[in-house]
């Protein structure tokens, strides 16, 4: 349970937490139609910020990532004080594709813009980058509370934010996964989603003494059923909202804020996940038609909103919304309802498979709440590298086998797979309920995906964005193939480091640990830059 | 016709890397999804559609229109011939 002290909105509707809520109060949204921008040959809807305002935000020395982040972080710290204490507060960065725009460069690595970020605002610890695909924003709130409730510091500040680009919208269109026109979340007429870009900070301290907002529990779980698509009938969001649920009250709860993506299938999959949750009768709200999608950001940015509301007696209207078009039972409108509770519920989804509940409530409990300690044990360790000689294709072929979706995996996730594979082959650890959880670290997120990616969009004259490639641009597919393959329906986390500190991954694994309840996990290094240069060091873990 | 038929199925196995199908047991009568044939999924079929577009100029902007064009390599290369623009 962690405390929220300040939050920050930096978005085209405005750049404080108060005219984003003032914006979305009077119906604005900041979607618009795009033709031709970037040399896309498709039209497409987008959230994007002005020039103007790009002139604005941007600081000097700064990409306009960057710049982004640290105008967000600086406006959430003027409502606050994080006192003197610098070695007590940690940076978590949470984004899809950060400074996607320097690949080649060294800007381009997630952990290099966390460290500028960080060390833009003061901080002298090692920034944690969240890359868990569209679930990043609560994964990343999530991680907040495990390293507070453990601790390790005393505040957190969680950053989401996320930059548009040719690379990440032609990618989404090479997955037929935008609409032309503003996004229509739970519609019956609902065609796709839209990409937007914004910052969104939340200050979480440890502990308070006022009343405030509190993360009071959350969890992660994985449809162990593709690496796009959702499980049909929401398999592990029904898991993930069952587990944050269990004991608690609904009728404490005064909205669902849903991921509502406005594809065909997310908002399909997440009417049946609440249904069969047995929520149908609390009011959803659906923030996309405001924003689009703004993947890093879009965790923290919809729970800000949501908590302003909450404290305004507000559930918000969900904009683009007219008539449902989901088989799931489920309570939604385009106009704002009134609420006198003090909790809701914040659900995503993403690429991976994995899926994140968490609930907040307004309250002056201030008890402080540590978790135990929990110590974890290497059971058994797998080390993979390029530097071995031979290539992941002759240790498939000698070793494992039969599972030719093997070759369509990209090199990261083809290191992640084999080395799970060994891991995991005497299998006397897969069993435990499937519940297994596969947190992985690294330090060149998915640079090799994104190479490969970029060559198929880089000339005009030759411009096929490969949908297949693009998939693997997001690091945590690794631990969405891994779920597959061993059906494990628990957490899987994919998380970004300036380098391969051990301490701070046990740190992080224990914290989790402390937190999922499960006696094992499977975690460790997988890093990929190239061909050549790869390592992977993965171990089951267990409790004592 | 079987001309078609055998580049595209070179080219389905490249661009899909169906890297332990042989070329020979890929019966082009074969359903490309589902568990009784080539085993393909939506991203597979994304993949087809950027092949088709890039090799014969055709373009498919929604991939429900790719149901019935879908279902085996037959089915594909009927579609190509009628509808090829380079």
């Amino acid at each position: 349970m962690i405390h929220v002290v300040a939050t920050n909105i930096t978005s085209p509707l405005g750049f404080t937490t108060e005219e984003n809520y003032q914006a979305i109060l009077s119906g604005r949204t900041a979607l618009h139609r795009y033709e031709g921008l970037w040399g896309l040959p498709e039209p497409f809807a987008a959230s994007l910020f002005s020039e103007e305002q790009r002139a604005m935000l941007a600081i000097e020395g700064y990409t306009f990532f960057e710049a982004l982040a640290i105008r967000s972080i600086r406006t959430a710290l003027t409502y606050t004080s994080l006192g003197n204490s610098l070695s007590r507060i940690v940076l978590i960065l949470s984004t899809t594709k950060g400074n996607i725009e320097a690949l080649g460069e060294e800007l381009y690595y997630p952990s290099k813009a966390a460290q500028r970020i960080a060390e833009a605002i003061g901080l002298t610890t090692k920034p944690i980058v969240v890359c868990n695909a569209c679930v990043s924003g609560l994964s990343a709130q999530l991680l907040a509370d495990r390293l507070l409730s453990a601790n390790l510091y005393d505040y957190a500040i969680v950053v989401g934010a996320e930059v548009q680009s040719k690379f990440i919208v032609s990618g989404f269109q090479a997955l037929k996964a935008v609409s032309e026109e503003p996004c229509r979340p739970f519609d019956i007429e609902r065609n796709g989603l839209n990409l937007g870009e914004a910052a969104a900070t939340i200050v979480f301290a440890r502990t308070s003494d006022k009343e405030s907002w509190q993360l009071t529990h959350g969890a992660v779980r994985n449809d162990a059923y593709h690496i796009v698509s959702p499980s049909p009938q929401g398999d592990g969001l029904t898991n993930a909202i069952n587990a944050v649920m269990e004991g608690r009250d609904k009728s404490l709860l005064a909205t669902v804020c849903v991921h509502g993506t406005a594809t065909l299938y997310n908002d399909q999959m997440e009417s049946k996940a609440i249904e069969r949750a047995n929520l149908s009768d609390i009011p959803l709200s659906a923030l996309k038609g405001y924003y689009g999608h703004t993947m890093g950001a879009a965790g923290v940015l919809e729970t800000i909103l949501t908590m302003i509301a909450t404290d305004d007696g507000i559930i918000l209207p969900s904009k683009g919304f007219t008539e449902p078009g989901v088989s799931g039972k489920v309570s939604i409108s385009s106009e704002p309802r009134k609420t006198s509770k003090r909790a809701f519920l914040k659900l995503m989804s993403g690429f991976g498979g994995c899926n994140v509940a968490a609930i907040y409530e307004k309250t002056t409990d201030n008890e402080l709440q540590t978790t135990n300690k929990t110590t974890l044990v290497k059971a058994h360790t797998i080390r993979i590298s390029s530097e071995e000689g031979l290539t992941l294709t002759d240790i498939y072929k000698q070793q494992i086998g039969n599972y030719p979706k093997f070759y369509k995996m990209d090199l990261l996730t083809r290191l992640a797979f084999v080395a799970t594979e060994l891991l995991l082959k005497d299998g006397q650890w897969s069993m435990v309920n499937g519940q297994l959880p596969v947190i992985f670290f690294n330090h060149s997120s998915s640079v090799v995906a994104d190479r490969m990616y970029f060559d198929t969009i880089r000339d005009a004259e030759n411009y096929f964005p490969s949908p297949s490639v693009f998939v693997y641009t997001l690091p945590n597919i690794t631990t969405g193939e891994v779920a597959i393959r061993h059906h494990l329906c628990g957490e899987t986390s994919f998380y970004i480091l300036p380098d391969k500190d051990e301490a701070l991954m046990k740190q992080i694994l224990e914290a989790s640990i402390a937190r999922t309840g499960t006696p094992t996990a499977i975690s460790g290094w997988v890093d990929a830059e190239s061909e050549t240069c790869f390592e992977c060091e993965l171990s089951v873990y267990n409790i004592i | 016709m079987e001309q078609l038929i055998n580049d595209l199925k070179l080219q389905i196995k490249e661009a899909l890397n169906l890297e332990e199908l042989s070329l020979e047991e890929f019966d082009e009568n074969a359903p490309l999804f589902g568990d009784e044939g080539i085993g393909l999924d939506s991203i597979d079929v994304l993949e087809i559609i950027v092949l088709l577009e890039k090799n014969y100029g055709i373009r498919l902007a929604n991939p429900k229109d790719g149901r019935a064009i879908f279902q085996s390599v037959k089915t594909i290369a009927e579609y190509v011939q009628a509808n090829r623009k380079k």
